[in-house]
């Protein structure tokens, strides 16, 4: 019994983990380049919330359609006017884009601190518990897991389902082919970097109902992320839920077996292991 | 050139670059509609640098492309598919992990409803083997198989000008020759036709006219009966 409810809650913050994990993901499947800001805009959307479900009273669900837009836009904005300038630029463009997503990163770490202080806070949300066949799902655990399984699958479908979303991919798998069905590229990267960042806020949303978060635990997101992107493969969906959830079960039951700090190290003990057993892993498949 | 009746395609002394490299010099060439044209040349000559820079994808220091007349000199790439140039790219650019099916509704993606049923319609009925594949990945096909889904993707943008880069590239003869037997159907639809190719024999088979390039500029031009029987053609610059 007690392996199986180690199992649910691993599967939930499996879910989680997706969201976080795809909506980097979209941005270097089709541009190439890997968003280090992506924890950023995770805390920066996640204290938010906080600050908004504090103030206001209300679910902090109420902010997730509301952050994906404004940080969408956001997004949209910093592709037209930062990055695409410097990729059209930069000889090596890669490198660039790693200084730029870097420095951004800072920016939004500082605006958090200078919001909202350095504190870990957590959303006091949802301190139930369901009970089902004598298993306990925590309320806070299940809404957010499922929430972010829910628009990681809508994400699946539209990308494979739908012709815009198709369009996507086939701009990432061949911009030129792209081109020559006169798609316009320039227009498609801009739409995924903003959808990647305003995924990556409604991620942030929902972790904070879960965990606490400080603005410094930007970056373990964006290793978290990329830990789970190494392990499933750059730009490959599927193989990134089912590293999500490997890395969800992972955690959970690292974290009842050996406590919080275990929990913690777990992503990176992963990383270097796939470093040193799989370094392939860190090229894009074809 | 008569002014009442624009050639389909006509570049007109077009310089062109990669970065500092200066690749074409004073390009110019004519395909009317209806017409195949073989741009034959080297290893290195600068067809596939021609045909970038028709299609948007490089874009020219100097001169002047139109297409019916109208310059489309320095618009975006995207904007020049639609405005009827299709292009056959170099290497065949293909969605590997997308389907055929996909490959054939993405590059109809801009004609209405009706004339996109149509075009899908004649591109499956030239390229039969498409449609035994219609729900396969593209980077499961054979060879030849991605030459005849790249032509019909491209034919899925409904092209007046269709630019095929070296479609005999890694292909069996008996392949090429069912690639190059569906220019006659395209060519009754009013299509021009610009093929580059490395081999003499094969351009000069496919089309009625022909330009020859070296480094960067056009040296020679004529009829494919003309070219056949120049022996400068084969001698000096596609080096026997
Ligand atoms: N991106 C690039 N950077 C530098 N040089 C380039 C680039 N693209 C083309 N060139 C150079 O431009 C010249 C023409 O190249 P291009 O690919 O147009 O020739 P081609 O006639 O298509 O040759 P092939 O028959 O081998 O395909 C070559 O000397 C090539 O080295
Ligand atoms: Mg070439």
């Amino acid at each position: 019994m007690l392996l199986l409810q180690l199992l649910v809650n691993g599967i939930l913050l499996g879910g989680l983990y997706v969201l976080i994990a795809q909506s980097l993901n979209l941005i270097f499947g089709v541009m190439g380049i890997v968003n280090l800001a992506h924890g950023g805009f995770i805390v920066l959307a996640g204290l938010f919330t906080y600050w908004f479900a504090t103030t206001s009273g209300l679910s902090p669900l109420f902010v997730l359609p509301l952050a994906f837009v404004a940080m969408g836009l956001a997004g949209a904005l910093i592709e037209r006017f930062l990055v695409e300038p410097l990729m059209l630029r930069e000889r090596r463009a890669d490198l660039a884009s790693l200084m730029l997503t870097f420095g951004l990163s800072f920016v939004l770490v500082q605006l958090a601190l200078n919001l909202w202080g350095s504190d870990f806070v957590s959303v006091p949300y949802l301190q139930s518990s369901y009970r089902f066949r004598g298993l306990n799902f925590d309320a806070a655990l299940s809404i957010s897991g499922v929430f972010a399984a829910v628009i990681s699958a809508s994400l699946y479908v539209w990308l494979n389902y739908t012709l815009s979303g198709k369009s996507l991919l086939a701009a990432s798998q061949s911009p030129t082919g792209a081109l020559s069905c006169g798609i316009d590229v320039g227009r498609v990267r801009m739409v995924a970097f903003g959808i990647g960042v305003g995924l990556a806020a409604a991620a942030g949303v929902l972790v904070i109902v879960v965990l606490a978060l400080a603005p410094q635990s930007a970056n373990d997101f964006t290793l978290l992320a990329f830990v789970i992107i190494a392990l499933g493969g750059l730009g490959n969906y599927l193989g990134v839920v089912a590293a999500s959830l490997l890395l969800g079960l992972a955690q959970s039951v690292a974290g009842y077996f050996w406590g919080g700090n275990a929990e913690y190290v777990l992503p990176y003990l992963l990383l270097l292991l796939v470093m040193v057993a799989r370094p392939q892993r860190f090229r894009q498949s074809p | 050139m008569t002014e009442d009746r624009p050639a389909a395609l006509a570049v007109e002394g077009v310089v062109a670059a990669v970065g500092p490299l200066k690749i074409l010099q004073d390009v110019s060439l004519v395909v009317n509609a209806g017409e195949a044209v073989a741009v034959l040349g080297a290893n290195g000559a600068g067809k596939t640098t021609l045909l970038r820079t028709i299609a948007g994808l490089n874009i020219p220091r100097e001169g002047t492309i139109r297409l019916h007349g109208e310059a489309i000199e320095g618009l975006p790439a995207h904007r020049i598919t639609r405005a009827g140039i299709g292009h056959v790219p170099s290497g065949r650019e293909l969605f590997p992990r997308l389907s055929v099916g996909d490959h054939l509704e993405l590059g109809g993606r801009f004609s209405l409803p009706a004339r996109r049923a149509l075009l899908r319609s004649r591109v499956l009925d030239m390229f039969a083997v498409l449609r035994e594949r219609i729900g396969q990945r593209a980077g499961t096909l054979s060879g030849g198989e991605q030459q005849m889904l790249a032509i019909a993707r491209a034919l899925m943008t409904d092209p007046r000008v269709l630019l095929l880069d070296e479609p005999s590239m890694g292909l069996a003869p008996k392949i090429v020759l069912s690639v190059f037997e569906t220019f006659p159907i395209l060519r009754e639809q009013g299509v021009a036709i610009l093929l580059a190719e490395q081999s003499l024999s094969l351009g000069l088979a496919a089309a009625d006219r022909a330009y020859v390039m070296d480094h960067g500029r056009i040296v020679l031009s004529g009829t494919a009966a003309e070219l056949a029987s120049d022996s400068r053609v084969a001698d000096t610059y596609l080096g026997r």
